[in-house]
């Protein structure tokens, strides 16, 4: 009795290698059912997300990863070169490989959660199907409690690690929460888009989107909750805003000095927050001179999820070694007997 | 050793080591709660200081510069511990917490205590009033200033676009800091309010300087927090005023005696 783990990822392999061995919900049932009745194997859990496909099995004595491999693509109508598409761990690596994943050490943005999420459904869906058994519900368990410590004992989620995030971090230095406050969103761009939903998903009750084209603001507007406003009047609108995102393709400065000074005895000289990622910019910097504007440029932004993402690489040694000590302590059959 | 120093060294001690929880806690090593129980034991020492020179003196003990010393160092951990609560303003406790040691440390150089204090024969109780409450309004309005200094450094940094080091990450948000300043202040100045009118009706003599100075110093307040109020002020502004004015009114009272 042998665990494996058979897999490809954004590492090895292009999307549209990826894209082929993707698994939909529907899918992922089938394929658990499947791999059981193929030879050999005892227990199965099948992950699938937008970046990698892996295949953990418990596997009987003869029954080779080759086997698995070419039952995989076979299954998956893959004809073309598989040299270095696929990754392969058996035994001790394959339980330190699940919990990197699990943990986000393996992810494309290093330390996101959403992965452990996926994990957990992946395990649960082989768990309702009676795919697992002894040496998987064991090992799945074990790597649920070394995420969390790995989560709650490192630094490896900490910080934003893209300009969306950033934005948020920034966002919630100046206003603490971000529940009841109000967006501006200049410009009706896919970054416009990102940022206005990071910012809801951390409570911003209402996204105002404005944009030289109004049918478009109104498009980006409808899609994310929020209402559109005509480009000639945000000026008099930022009196109730509380955080600009500018992202226009204006090749000159949008927002001036001149915008907030007009509205700052209306707003009381609340706390404004500013984020311009656009490329050229489109706040006037000397906005950021009036006291309470803090003005933020897509450098700064850039700055910050490169300081995170380092600080997170940081962390990676501290997270390999709590890994390691919780498998050295875990009695898990065909991982460490 | 009289009573009232074993009891100042101790709580010296607790709000040295109550800053320093804080300061770990922000690092990330230890709980929240060990900062705020060194301050609360802090605080029950300065109670104890307060009623022993109080039971010597017969009177409300604001009579030297260790007794002024030790009840401001009483009133501004008495709010630290009221605010440190409802406002979450734990990191605040880093910042306290070296005042009120520079406080105590002020009141336990040899001197500072009048050795054998005479027994009031009568007393005053508007007097008496007025010297508390006064004393118990600059405590919230050294907090008020230290809210104020911890905006300065927090505006500074992220106006310059400054996030390294750390501190910037386990600060309360600009606005939570500006709401704390103004009405840190606002109960400071209610407080002053009812010390001010306590003063008008006490006997005149020695005290009218102290009055007038008060009385000053409450107006300049009520213009500060009128103008923050009623027409917004930058949260930059607020912190300068509360800083400045808190300085100032400890100078003139320093120099009065």
């Amino acid at each position: 009795m042998k665990l494996v783990c058979l897999g490809l990822n954004h590492e090895t392999a292009p999307v549209e290698v990826r894209e082929r061995f993707a698994l939909s919900e529907k899918a992922l049932d089938r394929e658990v059912v499947s791999l059981l009745e193929s030879k050999d194997i005892e227990e199965g859990v099948v992950l699938s997300t937008c970046n990698r496909t892996e295949y953990y099995a418990v596997v009987n004595g003869g029954s080779g990863v080759d086997e698995l491999e070419s039952w995989i693509c076979e299954q998956r109508e893959f004809h073309g070169p598989r040299e270095g598409v696929f990754y392969f761990y058996e035994a001790r690596e394959a339980a330190e490989h699940l919990c990197r994943v699990a943990s986000g050490m393996n992810s494309m943005v290093l330390g996101e959660t959403e992965i452990f999420g996926q994990v957990k459904k992946a395990y649960q869906r082989s768990l309702d199907g009676k795919a697992t058994k002894g040496v998987l519900n064991r090992l799945f368990q074990r790597t649920f409690s070394v995420g969390k410590r790995v989560r709650n004992q490192t630094g490896i989620q900490e910080g934003a690690t893209s300009v969306a995030g950033a934005s948020v971090e920034l966002a919630e230095k100046v206003f603490g929460r971000l529940k009841g406050s109000t967006v501006m969103v200049i410009g009706a761009g896919e970054m416009s888009r990102q940022t206005a939903q990071a910012l809801q998903s951390r409570g911003a009750s209402s996204v105002m989107v404005t944009n030289r084209s109004y049918d478009k603001a109104v498009e980006l507007a409808e899609s994310i909750g929020g209402h559109a406003v005509h480009f000639d009047s945000w000026e008099t609108e930022l009196k109730d805003v509380d955080v600009v995102i500018a992202a226009t393709g204006a090749p000159h400065f949008v927002v001036k000095p001149g915008h907030v000074e007009a509205v700052r005895r209306k707003r009381k000289f609340r706390p404004l927050i500013m984020v311009d990622i656009a490329v050229p910019r489109d706040i006037d910097p000397e906005v950021g001179e009036i006291e309470e504007v803090y003005l933020y440029d897509i450098d700064t932004l850039q700055e910050m999820a490169n300081e995170a993402r380092k600080r997170r690489e940081k962390q990676l040694l501290l997270c390999e070694e709590i890994i390691r000590e919780e498998i050295d302590k875990a009695v898990l059959p065909a991982v460490n007997d | 050793m009289a009573m009232e120093i074993g009891w100042i060294v101790i709580a010296t001690i607790l709000a040295a080591a109550g800053g320093v929880f804080g300061w770990r806690f922000h690092k990330g090593g230890q709980s929240r709660h060990l900062a705020f129980w060194g301050m609360a034991g802090a605080f029950a020492c300065q109670l104890m200081a307060l009623g022993w020179r109080g039971e010597l003196r017969g009177q409300c003990p604001l009579s030297d510069i260790g007794e002024i010393c030790l009840f401001l160092a009483w009133s501004l951990t008495f709010f630290y511990l009221v605010t440190g609560t409802t406002y979450r303003l734990s990191f605040l406790g880093v910042f306290t917490a070296p005042v009120v040691v520079i406080l105590q440390g002020i009141a336990l150089i040899p001197g500072s205590f009048d050795a054998s204090p005479t027994q009031a024969d009568t007393i005053d109780a508007w007097r008496e009033a007025h010297a508390a409450f006064s004393v118990l309004s600059y405590g919230a309005l050294a907090l008020a200033a230290v809210a104020g200094v911890m905006f300065m450094i927090l505006n500074r940094r992220l106006k310059r676009h400054d996030f390294k080091g750390g501190l910037v990450d386990g600060m309360p948000s600009v606005h939570r800091l500006v709401n704390a300043m103004a009405r840190i202040a606002l109960v400071g100045w209610i407080v002053l309010t009812i010390g001010v009118v306590s003063g008008g009706m006490m006997d005149g003599g020695k005290m009218i300087a102290h009055l007038l100075v008060a009385t000053v110093t409450w107006v300049l307040y009520a213009v500060l927090l009128g103008v923050y109020f009623v027409r917004g002020l930058p949260g930059r502004q607020l912190a300068i005023g509360l800083i400045i004015l808190f300085a100032l009114s400890l100078i003139v009272f320093a120099k009065l005696g």
